[in-house]
C-alpha cells in the first residue's frame, strides 16, 4: 500500500507548472496543520499567486550570506519579524532555497508532527528553485527581447532616416520629420535645429519640439560664440553635462546631446536634443546614444549638402529657363546620341510643338518636314565648325511656313564635344513688318531699320528733308472722257509704276493726294545723297513714264502727262493727325515750295530749288530757271529746270 | 506639450484622445486614467491617436504595461488613428500583437460594439 507522500508523488508527476506543485505541496502541509515561509532576497511575481499562507519577505541578500551560518530559527523570528513561534509548532525547518551556487532565500516551514517530513520539504526546496530559475530565465529573455526590440527600432530607423533623407521634400517638412524622427529615437524629452542663412551667416530656428522659443526668439545667433563657437571649432557631436551654461541650451535639465551639420568644412547647423527619458523618469545620454547620434548627424550633414546643391541647382535652372523663355530666339540642345535636351519656349512656338513631348526624341522627330535643317544638323555632327543658314524657310508642324536664320554650334565639356545648340531666329514677324513696311519705304530703308533701331525717331523733330511732289498734268480733264473703272486701273497701274521708282532710290511714299504724290528723302532714314536719290527719281520716273506710256496708248487709253517739283529744307517729321488718325509725316514752309514747284512745272519739267541744286553730286541737264514768285513768298524762289523730252 | 484631451465612455469603450508627443509624461496620464476605469471595472479601452504623430519607446512600454494589466483583468486595449511612424515602431515594440488596432474611431466602435 503506498504512502501518503508517494501518492501525493504521484500526483505531482501529472503536473508540470511549478507554481501548481508548490500550491499543492503547500497545501499537504496545511492539511498537516504546517505552516509555510518562504523569505526570497527579491519576490517573485509568480509566486505572489501562492496560498496566502506563504510569507514572502524582501531580505537584504548581503546580509544573508554573511551570516549565513548564524542562522536560526530564532535569529529568522527576530530578524525578520516572523510571527512564528517554535513553541506554536512541534517541529520547524529552515533550509536555503539557491539556483545553482547563488542563494535566493529561505523556506521555512513548521510541522504540528514531530517527525517533519524531510522528503516534503527538499521537495518543496527544488520546486521553488525550479520556480526561481525560470523566473530568472524568463527576465533574461525578456531583457534580451527588449533589446532586440530596441536594436531592431534602431535598424528600423536608420532605414527610415534613409528613406526620409533621399525623399525630394523641401527644407522645413524634411527637417521637422528628422526632428520628430531624432526625439523618438533617443527617448529625448525636446529638441531643436539651427540652419544658417547663406546670406546673413546667422543661425535660424529650421524647426522645435517641446522647446520654449519665447527665450531665444530674438537673440542673434552666430558661430563666433557659445554651442555653435564650440560645435565649429570641433566639428563633432557630443555629449553637453552642463546645458545651462550654454544660452541656447538652457532648456536641458540633466544633459544634452549635440551634433553640427557641416559642409565644406563649414558649419552649416546644429541639432540639440535634451534629456532622455526612461521609465523612471529622465536620464542622461549615454555614450552608445552618442555614437549612434553621431552617425546619424554625419548622414544628415551629407543629405543637406545634397539637397542644398539640388536647391541651387534648381534655382540655377529656374533663373535659367526664365532668360531662356524671355529670349525671342529659339534654343534646342541636342546631346550627343541627337536627342533633344532642352527646348526652350521660342523654339517650342516656331515649330508649334509642346517641349515636354519632344524633350528626349531625337532631333529627326523634331525635324522630320525640313530636311534642309536635318541636313546642316547631319553635317554639324561630323564636325566641330559653326553652320549658320540665313533666311531658311521651315515646315513648322502644322504645315504653316516661316523663315528662320539658324546656327548650329558644337558644345563642349572640358574640351569634349557633347553635342550641339541649334539658335533659330524667327523672322516671320520680321517678314511680316517688312511686307507691311515695304508698302510705303523702299526694302533697303525696311532692312536699316530693323537693323538698327536708333535710326528710327520718332516725335517732331526738326529735319533736313527733301520733298518731291509728282502731278499729272491734265488729269481731271483726262477722267471726265473716261469710264470710272478705267481712271482707277490707270491710276493704279501708274502709280505702281511711280512708287517702284520711288523705293529704288531709296523714298518715302508719304501719301497720295489724289493724282499726286509726295515723296520724301532723309526720312525716316536720312543719307548723304538724298537730293540726288530725289532728282534721279524724278529722272526715272519720266523713263518709267515713257514705256508705260508707250503701253496704255497699244490699249487705246490717253497718255500721262507729269510734272515734278522738287526742294529740300529744314522740315518738322513727327506723327500729325488726332487720337483716332495719326500720320507720320512732314510739314513745314519747305514742304509747301516744293509743292508749288511742282505746281509751277509744266508737263515734262523737273522743278528744283536751289537748294538742292547745291546738293547734287550730278545736275547734268539743269538750267537756272527764271526766279519763280510763289504763292506766300515775298521773295522769289531761285530755281532750275530739267526740260525731258 | 502633450496630454489627454478628453476621456468618454461610449458604445462599451472607455475612449480616451491624446494630443502630442507619446512618451513618459503622456504614457503615464493615460495609465493613470485607465487603472482608475479598471478599478471601476471598465475594462475595455480605445486609445485615440488622432492627434499624437510621434511617441518613444517609454511611451509604448507604459501602453505594453497597460495591456498587461487589462490581461491579469480580461480587459483589452484597442488603438485607433495610428500615425505611420507610430505604428511601425508599436509594431516592432510587440505591442500590436495584444491590442487591436483600427484606422479610425468609427470603424473601431462598429467592429466592437
Amino acid at each position: 500500500m503506498s504512502s501518503t507522500f508517494d501518492r501525493f508523488q504521484e500526483n505531482l508527476s501529472s503536473i508540470k507548472s511549478p507554481i501548481e506543485i508548490i500550491s499543492l505541496l503547500i497545501k499537504k502541509i496545511e492539511d498537516n496543520n504546517s505552516k509555510c515561509h518562504i523569505i526570497l532576497n527579491k519576490p517573485l511575481k509568480s509566486l505572489s499567486f501562492l496560498n496566502n499562507n506563504i510569507k514572502i519577505k524582501e531580505i537584504d541578500y548581503d546580509l544573508i550570506l554573511k551570516e549565513k551560518k548564524k542562522w536560526s530559527e530564532k535569529y529568522f523570528s527576530n530578524k525578520f519579524n516572523l510571527e512564528l513561534s517554535k513553541t506554536k509548532y512541534k517541529n520547524t525547518i529552515v533550509n536555503d532555497i539557491s539556483v545553482g551556487n547563488k542563494f535566493k532565500g529561505l523556506i521555512y516551514i513548521c510541522f504540528n508532527k514531530e517527525n517533519s517530513n524531510e522528503i516534503l520539504l527538499n521537495q518543496i526546496n527544488s520546486e521553488i528553485s525550479n520556480l526561481i530559475e525560470k523566473e530568472n530565465l524568463r527576465k533574461k529573455i525578456n531583457e534580451k527581447n527588449n533589446l532586440l526590440k530596441n536594436k531592431t527600432l534602431e535598424i528600423e530607423s536608420l532605414f527610415d532616416i534613409t528613406e526620409m533623407l533621399n525623399s525630394d521634400e523641401n527644407l522645413k517638412p524634411l527637417f521637422d520629420k528628422i526632428l520628430y524622427f531624432l526625439i523618438s529615437l533617443f527617448n529625448a524629452s525636446k529638441g531643436i535645429i539651427f540652419l544658417r542663412d547663406t546670406n546673413s551667416k546667422n543661425f535660424n530656428i529650421q524647426s522645435s519640439f517641446n522647446y520654449d522659443l519665447s527665450k531665444i526668439n530674438n537673440r542673434i545667433i552666430r558661430d563666433t560664440r557659445g554651442i555653435h563657437k564650440e560645435l565649429k571649432e570641433g566639428f563633432k557631436s557630443r555629449i553637453i553635462n552642463n546645458p545651462k551654461k550654454y544660452p541656447l541650451l538652457e532648456e536641458g535639465k540633466l544633459n544634452c546631446i549635440s551634433g553640427p551639420i557641416i559642409s565644406d568644412k563649414k558649419l552649416d547647423g546644429s541639432i540639440f536634443l535634451f534629456d532622455k527619458e526612461s521609465r523612471k523618469g529622465l536620464t542622461t545620454f549615454n555614450n552608445y546614444d552618442l555614437k549612434l547620434f553621431d552617425s546619424i548627424i554625419k548622414k544628415i550633414s551629407l543629405t543637406y549638402n545634397n539637397l542644398f546643391l539640388v536647391h541651387s541647382l534648381k534655382d540655377s535652372k529656374k533663373m535659367i529657363d526664365s532668360i531662356m523663355s524671355s529670349i525671342s530666339t529659339g534654343i534646342i540642345k541636342i546631346n550627343m546620341l541627337g536627342e533633344i535636351e532642352y527646348i526652350n519656349e521660342s523654339a517650342s512656338s516656331i515649330f508649334k510643338i509642346d517641349s515636354e513631348s519632344i524633350i528626349n526624341n531625337h532631333y529627326a522627330i523634331l525635324f522630320h518636314n525640313n530636311q534642309e535643317i536635318l541636313d546642316i544638323l547631319e553635317r554639324a555632327e561630323n564636325s566641330s565648325h559653326i553652320f549658320y543658314e540665313e533666311n531658311l524657310k521651315i515646315n513648322t508642324n502644322e504645315n504653316n511656313f516661316g523663315a528662320v536664320n539658324l546656327t548650329i554650334s558644337p558644345v563642349f565639356d572640358d574640351g569634349i564635344n557633347s553635342g550641339m545648340v541649334v539658335t533659330l531666329e524667327d523672322l516671320s514677324n520680321i517678314n511680316k513688318v517688312k511686307s507691311t513696311f515695304k508698302k510705303y519705304v523702299s526694302e533697303s530703308i525696311v532692312d536699316e531699320l530693323l537693323l538698327n533701331e536708333n535710326s528710327l525717331e520718332l516725335g517732331g523733330v526738326e529735319k533736313d528733308v527733301c520733298v518731291l511732289f509728282v502731278d499729272i498734268r491734265g488729269f481731271t480733264s483726262m477722267s471726265e472722257n473716261l469710264e470710272p473703272e478705267k481712271v482707277v486701273s490707270l491710276l493704279n497701274n501708274y502709280f505702281q509704276k511711280m512708287i517702284n521708282v520711288v523705293f529704288k532710290n531709296n523714298g518715302t511714299l508719304d501719301k497720295i493726294i489724289g493724282d499726286e504724290l509726295m515723296v520724301l528723302y532723309g526720312v525716316p532714314i536720312s543719307y548723304e545723297n538724298d537730293n540726288q536719290n530725289a532728282v534721279n527719281t524724278a529722272v526715272e520716273m519720266f523713263e518709267e513714264l515713257k514705256i508705260f506710256n508707250n503701253k496704255i496708248k497699244d490699249e487705246g487709253l490717253p497718255e500721262i502727262s507729269i510734272g515734278i517739283g522738287i526742294n529740300f529744307g529744314k522740315v518738322i517729321s513727327g506723327n500729325i493727325g488726332s487720337d483716332q488718325q495719326m500720320n507720320y509725316t512732314v510739314i513745314g514752309d519747305n514742304v509747301n515750295i516744293a509743292a508749288r514747284l511742282c505746281s509751277v512745272a509744266k508737263p515734262g519739267e523737273i522743278i528744283i530749288s536751289n537748294s538742292v541744286h547745291n546738293k547734287l553730286t550730278n545736275s547734268q541737264g539743269f538750267n537756272l530757271n527764271d526766279p519763280l514768285s510763289l504763292k506766300g513768298k515775298s521773295k522769289p524762289i531761285k530755281n532750275w529746270v530739267m526740260k525731258i523730252s | 506639450m502633450s496630454k489627454v484631451i478628453n476621456t468618454e465612455s461610449k458604445d462599451g469603450l472607455i475612449i480616451i484622445y491624446t494630443d502630442g508627443y507619446l512618451n513618459k509624461d503622456l504614457g503615464e496620464e493615460i495609465q493613470k486614467i485607465a487603472y482608475e476605469h479598471i478599478e471601476k471595472g471598465e475594462l475595455n479601452f480605445l486609445l485615440d491617436l488622432k492627434q499624437s504623430n510621434i511617441v518613444n519607446s517609454i511611451g509604448a512600454s507604459i501602453l505594453i504595461e497597460i495591456i498587461e494589466k487589462l490581461q491579469d483583468v480580461n480587459g483589452n486595449l484597442y488603438l485607433c488613428n495610428l500615425a505611420p511612424i507610430i505604428e511601425k515602431t508599436f509594431n516592432i515594440m510587440g505591442l500590436t500583437k495584444y491590442c487591436k488596432t483600427f484606422k479610425s474611431q468609427s470603424e473601431a466602435i462598429e467592429e466592437l460594439s
